[in-house]
């Protein structure tokens, strides 16, 4: 071996520290073992975004002149492992700085592994991986995602989980006692070094073969030159919106008067054609259209322009622009007429407003599975501090769920 | 566009500063918000033009700012929406505006500026270095160094006519010597209104602008993925203001019926000098001076005002110095640590000439900084100095500081 | 000697806001980004007859990156603290054209946004002077979200006592690193401005209040200022869904005060005029506080003190809330 490059990618700010612990530990480890690394995040992500993925590199090599190689990059050009700490990151991410959806495996070396936590079986975290032309290896860390924040860290044993299970996939890199003992050199002992050995343990690897995957084609971004960009910093802005799908808005349109009760055709704003934010959404909102009582305060409070307004009145949640933020769900007046559901759970971004004018039984039968399934699953998902103790509690519950 | 030449008798003569001569410059290009903030030597422009407002003579959003930061701001703002602008600075002015001056390049908004040249704080001082404006020269600014108050005017007309055309689209500055331009009154004539008409045509910020008819995104923040392609456009934008200002200054010449020969560079009695000086702005006075003593005495001395300093004239200087012995250059600045502790204008020169078969002995010359005067005898002393190179074969002090007490 | 301005109507409720989208997806923030919503709600109630220049700071690095923009009107950047300086440059460059005939003429919108470190801190002197010029109509929008974020959350002159920032982190030996109260920025412009005709501060999470002092700002004429109170969920350590109520528990708990000064006159505004007068009390700055991670080190004794400032604010001020000093004693 020479050289072994790890990435971890992650949701911006809600797993800055636990990715920062994860990269610092691994090269902690190498120096246990004389080597030498580098721990570094893509510096395009910075600053980082609630939600957005980014992603933080560890390299280690034997020495400094082969370290050298992989240093005053941006990003690793490939990785022996990916660790993905977001399940729902498995459908590709789109970096606030980057143009087009990457696929969560794109780094992942031939005969490499990528790491996911997550509480899904294999096969259903493969439906949603973009399928790649070399053979891979997926390695799943049973836990549910964990969230915190930029200044209060949720320490629920994710972290030295994952190392324990790096050292079981890529033993070249560091051996489990290296990575312990770097481990215990930063001062964790006691719980959370059984909780990487035993992750270590019990870790299982399912090979992936060429071509097993999602088929989507992730959708890319060409870069112009300077000759065919416009001079002076410009770039030409938004169209202004239309009527809903496009359809003209009908007479007596006024943007200054004209409101948002389906009127006029609707409304549906353009939306960029370079940038979507779907990426960043782990959860997503499930409206109950039917006891909608049109109050337009989900689509008044969105802060991304997400809800399109149809012409019965209705407010259509676009799921290219939707970043899950849960806003909606939380100034919705009406019991459960919005719920937020794992993104996981979902396999399109079509529009719920045309699912339920077409098959409306259909729709409430499909609604409620959803929303059935999100409360049996993942009652606890949070996305950052609530209040004083509320951390300490999710991570109890975190760790006695543990399948370890 | 001018296509016939004018005659110029239509002008009306006047005495008045370099400084009074921008301002009937401003009120002849009819420039539409003009900023002023006060600091010596360049705010006499700005007292001109508040009178001529006030008398009702020069209509124009005139704003006194807070600052020299805000100054620039507000003309930035304002040429983004289609009005043609003018403001200015001095010293350490100029420096406080020094955010608002780079990002006006990088938008390629078409600012002119007046540079009343001053020395740096600390310590204070009013009199003349080139420092102050010499600090946009990598930023994307035109950059010239006015030699008369009649120069002041023309360049002012000049500067908006090359600064608004769309294949140029850069901000343009124009240094005027604290005291002996800013502060000193000359003959100047003052063209008519019709002929600047003529010359100068309406400011047309075309698909760039910044108008609810046109909604564009000025601006946006880029990564490493687009600021390459940025300034490469900006570095485009400059190589082509070469032919710009070209065919504005032919243009000029037709209808003000005055102009040198090249809009670049004065060439004073070099065409068989041994010896070349070389200098900017107001210097060129006690310099040519001293050239027609010497060529009296049989020296055979010439002397080179640069007076684009951005672009850099590579081919007329390199051409104009190609065949003399010895260059001498006088820089009214200072480069502390530079290669040969020459000044800024002596190292570019040298760089400018590096790849000329026959390459003259080169020689750096400081003096009048802080506004001392440069006298006949200085030129005289470093044309010696120049001499004695020639005559040893070698430069043995590659940097001299003229009129300096030990 | 303002020139007209645009007919902009005042809202009554929810279902009077426009459905106009000037600012729509495409930008880059942070889930649950109040200030987003701020931009979308300041240009819904604008409308497309209008020019936005933002100055560095989220507003500008998150919503426009190059080559994608969420703005359908005109935007500009501007340097950060140069917001009052873009609008009085926009604003003085449309009125000269126009009055030289050089441009058709109408009433064109000109709004300037700052974030608290552009507004409250770097660019309060540009805003100041923008201020002072009552020949042009221009409205600075300040999007206060208490920290310099888009640099990575450090501690603006606008941030709140004792917040945990990546300049004043809670440290072993000084667990409050931020010792400096909260600027009181409008009344402080309200009072060296006595000509402007409409300064106002408002909150995302009451949208027709919100939209309407945006209307009124713009149609009364002359130069105004709306500071706007955004909570952010990355600097302040909560769950984005919560962004909208904690806009409403800073207001409720009294921390932020909602108000409009209208031609000299004081205007409190929803809870904050409630609790002026009594009908509905304060609710406790713990309500607020302890939901932020920000404040997660804060002891029992700085929640104390925390409270005692706010209610010193409501009961000693001469004005509760809003103007801290009055004439003495003898002179009153």
């Amino acid at each position: 071996m020479s050289t072994v490059a790890v990435e971890v990618v992650y949701r911006g700010i809600f797993q800055k520290t636990l990715a920062r612990n994860i990269v610092r530990t691994i090269v902690f480890a190498a120096r246990k073992e004389g080597k030498i690394g580098t721990a570094f995040g893509r510096y395009g992500d910075s600053p980082e975004r609630n939600g957005i993925p980014a992603k933080q590199f560890a390299i280690v090599s034997d020495s400094p002149e082969e370290l050298e190689e992989n240093l005053a990059v941006y990003e690793a050009r490939e990785v022996d492992v990916t660790i993905n700490v977001d399940d729902t990151m498995c459908k590709g991410i789109e970096s606030w700085a980057w143009y087009g959806l990457q696929p969560i495996n794109a780094l992942t070396k031939p005969g490499g592994t990528l790491i996911v936590t997550s509480r899904q079986e294999a096969d259903a975290l493969i439906e949603d991986i973009h399928q790649k032309d070399t053979a891979y290896n997926l390695a799943i860390v049973p836990a549910s995602t964990s969230f915190s924040g930029l200044w209060v860290y949720k320490d629920d044993h994710t972290d030295v989980r994952i190392l324990g299970a790096l050292a079981r996939v890529c033993p070249e890199l560091v051996s489990l006692d290296s990575m312990l003992a770097a481990l215990e050199d930063q001062g964790w002992g006691g719980l959370k070094l059984t909780s990487a050995r035993n992750t270590h343990d019990r870790l299982s690897t399912r090979p992936v073969e060429p071509g097993e995957g999602s088929e989507d084609e992730p959708f890319s971004f060409d870069l112009p030159g300077w000759k065919s960009m416009e001079e002076g910093l410009v770039i030409r802005g938004v169209e202004e919106g239309t009527g809903f799908r496009g359809v003209a808005q009908g007479d007596g349109y006024d943007p200054i008067n004209s409101v948002a009760d389906g009127s006029h055709g609707g409304f549906e704003p353009t939306r960029s054609a370079v940038f979507k934010k779907f990426s960043t959404r782990s959860m997503r909102p499930v409206i109950n259209f039917d006891t909608c009582i049109k109050c337009t305060l989900c689509w008044l409070q969105c802060p991304d322009t997400c809800f399109d307004v149809t012409p019965d009145g209705l407010y259509d949640a676009n799921m290219e622009a939707c970043c899950g933020c849960a806003v909606c769900e939380a100034v919705c007046p009406v019991a459960d007429c919005i719920t937020m559901v794992n993104e996981s759970e979902f396999n399109d971004n079509n529009s719920q407003w045309e699912h339920w004018t077409q098959d409306k039984e259909g729709y409430h039968r499909w609604m409620a599975d959803l929303i059935q399934v999100q409360k049996d699953k993942d009652a606890t998902r949070s996305h950052g501090y609530h209040s004083p103790g509320t951390y300490e509690a999710e991570s109890e519950v975190a760790m006695a769920g543990d399948d370890d | 566009m001018a296509t016939q030449t004018l005659p110029p008798q239509a002008e009306r003569e006047e005495l008045i500063s370099g400084s009074e001569a921008i301002a009937i410059a401003c009120s002849l290009a009819d420039v539409d918000v003009i900023t002023a903030y006060p600091i010596r030597p360049y705010d006499t422009v700005m007292q001109y033009v508040s009178k001529l407002k006030a008398d009702g003579a020069f209509d124009c959003d005139f704003i006194v700012a807070e600052s020299e930061h805000s100054q620039f701001e507000i003309v930035k703002h304002a040429s983004a929406v289609g009005a043609r602008t003018f403001c200015g600075s001095s010293g350490v002015g100029w420096f406080y505006a020094f955010e608002a001056i780079t990002v006006t390049a990088g938008l390629r908004l078409p600012v002119v500026a007046m540079v009343g040249n001053r020395a740096l704080d600390d310590p204070g001082a009013f009199g003349v270095e080139h420092n102050d404006a010499m600090a946009v020269r990598d930023l994307g600014w035109m950059l010239y160094w006015v030699g008369t108050a009649q120069e002041a005017l023309d360049t002012a007309l000049l500067a908006w006519r090359v600064a608004e055309d769309p294949r140029v689209f850069l901000p343009a500055a124009i240094s005027c010597d604290g005291s002996f331009l800013t502060h000193s009154q000359a003959i100047v004539n003052v063209p008519t209104q019709e002929q600047v008409n003529q010359f100068l045509p309406q400011y047309d910020r075309g698909r760039l602008l910044l108008h609810p008819d046109n909604p564009i995104t000025v601006a946006p923040q880029v990564n490493e993925d687009w600021l390459m392609e940025i300034r490469r456009q900006t570095d485009d934008a400059m190589r082509r203001t070469g032919d710009v200002i070209k065919e504005a200054y032919e243009e000029f010449k037709q209808v003000f019926g005055r102009g040198d020969p090249s809009p670049f560079i004065e060439e004073y009695m070099t065409e068989d000098a041994d010896i070349v000086l070389v200098g900017m702005g107001t210097l060129a006075m006690p310099v040519r001076v001293a050239v027609r003593r010497m060529r009296e005495q049989g020296k055979k001395v010439g002397f080179l005002r640069v007076k684009f300093f951005r672009p850099f004239a590579t081919d007329e200087i390199r051409e104009a110095l190609s065949h003399c012995k010895a260059v001498g250059v006088i820089d009214r600045d200072y480069s502390y640590g530079s290669p040969s502790y020459g000044g800024v204008l002596f190292n570019e020169i040298r760089s400018a000439l590096y790849t000329l078969d026959q390459r003259p002995l080169m020689q750096s010359f400081i003096a009048g900084l802080g506004g001392r005067e440069v006298l006949v005898r200085d030129v005289e002393e470093m044309t010696a100095m120049v001499q004695e190179s020639i005559d040893s074969g070698k430069v043995t002090e590659e940097n001299t500081w003229i009129g300096v007490r030990d | 000697m303002t020139t007209m301005t645009q007919d902009l109507p005042q809202v009554r409720g929810v279902k009077q806001i426009p459905v106009f989208e000037g600012f729509t997806s495409g930008h880059r923030t942070c889930q649950g980004c109040e200030s987003a919503l701020v931009m979308r709600l300041m240009i819904k109630a604008a409308g497309p007859r209008t020019i936005v220049v933002g100055s560095t700071g989220c507003m500008y690095v998150a919503n426009t990156t190059y080559y994608s923009t969420p703005w359908v009107v005109p935007w500009m950047h501007t340097q950060l603290g140069s917001s009052g300086s873009a609008a009085t440059g926009t604003a003085a460059g449309l009125a000269s054209l126009m009055r030289k005939g050089k441009m058709q003429e109408e009433p064109i919108n000109v709004i300037a946004f700052c974030g608290d470190g552009g507004g409250v801190d770097m660019g309060l002197s540009a805003i100041s002077a923008a201020l002072q010029h009552d020949e042009y109509n221009l409205l600075i929008l300040c999007y206060d979200n208490e920290s310099y974020a888009n640099t990575d959350i450090q501690v603006s002159g606008s941030s709140p006592w004792g917040a945990n920032s990546t300049f004043s982190p809670p440290g072993k030996v000084h667990r409050i690193m931020n010792r400096r109260w909260k600027k009181n920025t409008a009344p402080m412009l309200a009072a060296g401005h006595p000509d402007v005709r409409y300064i106002a501060t408002a909150c995302g999470s009451y949208g027709p209040d919100f939209t309407n002092k945006i209307r009124r700002a713009l149609t009364i004429g002359g130069p105004t200022f709306i500071h706007s109170i955004d909570p952010c969920p990355k600097g302040w350590d909560y769950d984005p869904k919560y962004s909208h109520e904690l806009g409403m528990l800073a207001v409720e708990t009294g921390i932020w005060v909602q108000y409009e000064i209208v031609d000299g006159e004081l205007i409190l505004n929803g809870p904050s005029r409630a609790i002026a007068r009594g009908i509905r009390p304060r609710k406790p700055v713990t309500e607020y506080l302890q939901r932020q991670g920000r404040f997660a080190h804060l002891t029992e004794e700085d929640l104390k003190f925390f409270q005692e400032r706010i209610d010193e604010s409501w009961e000693k001020w001469w004005v509760p809330g809003v103007v801290p000093f009055g004439p003495h004693d003898e002179d009153a």
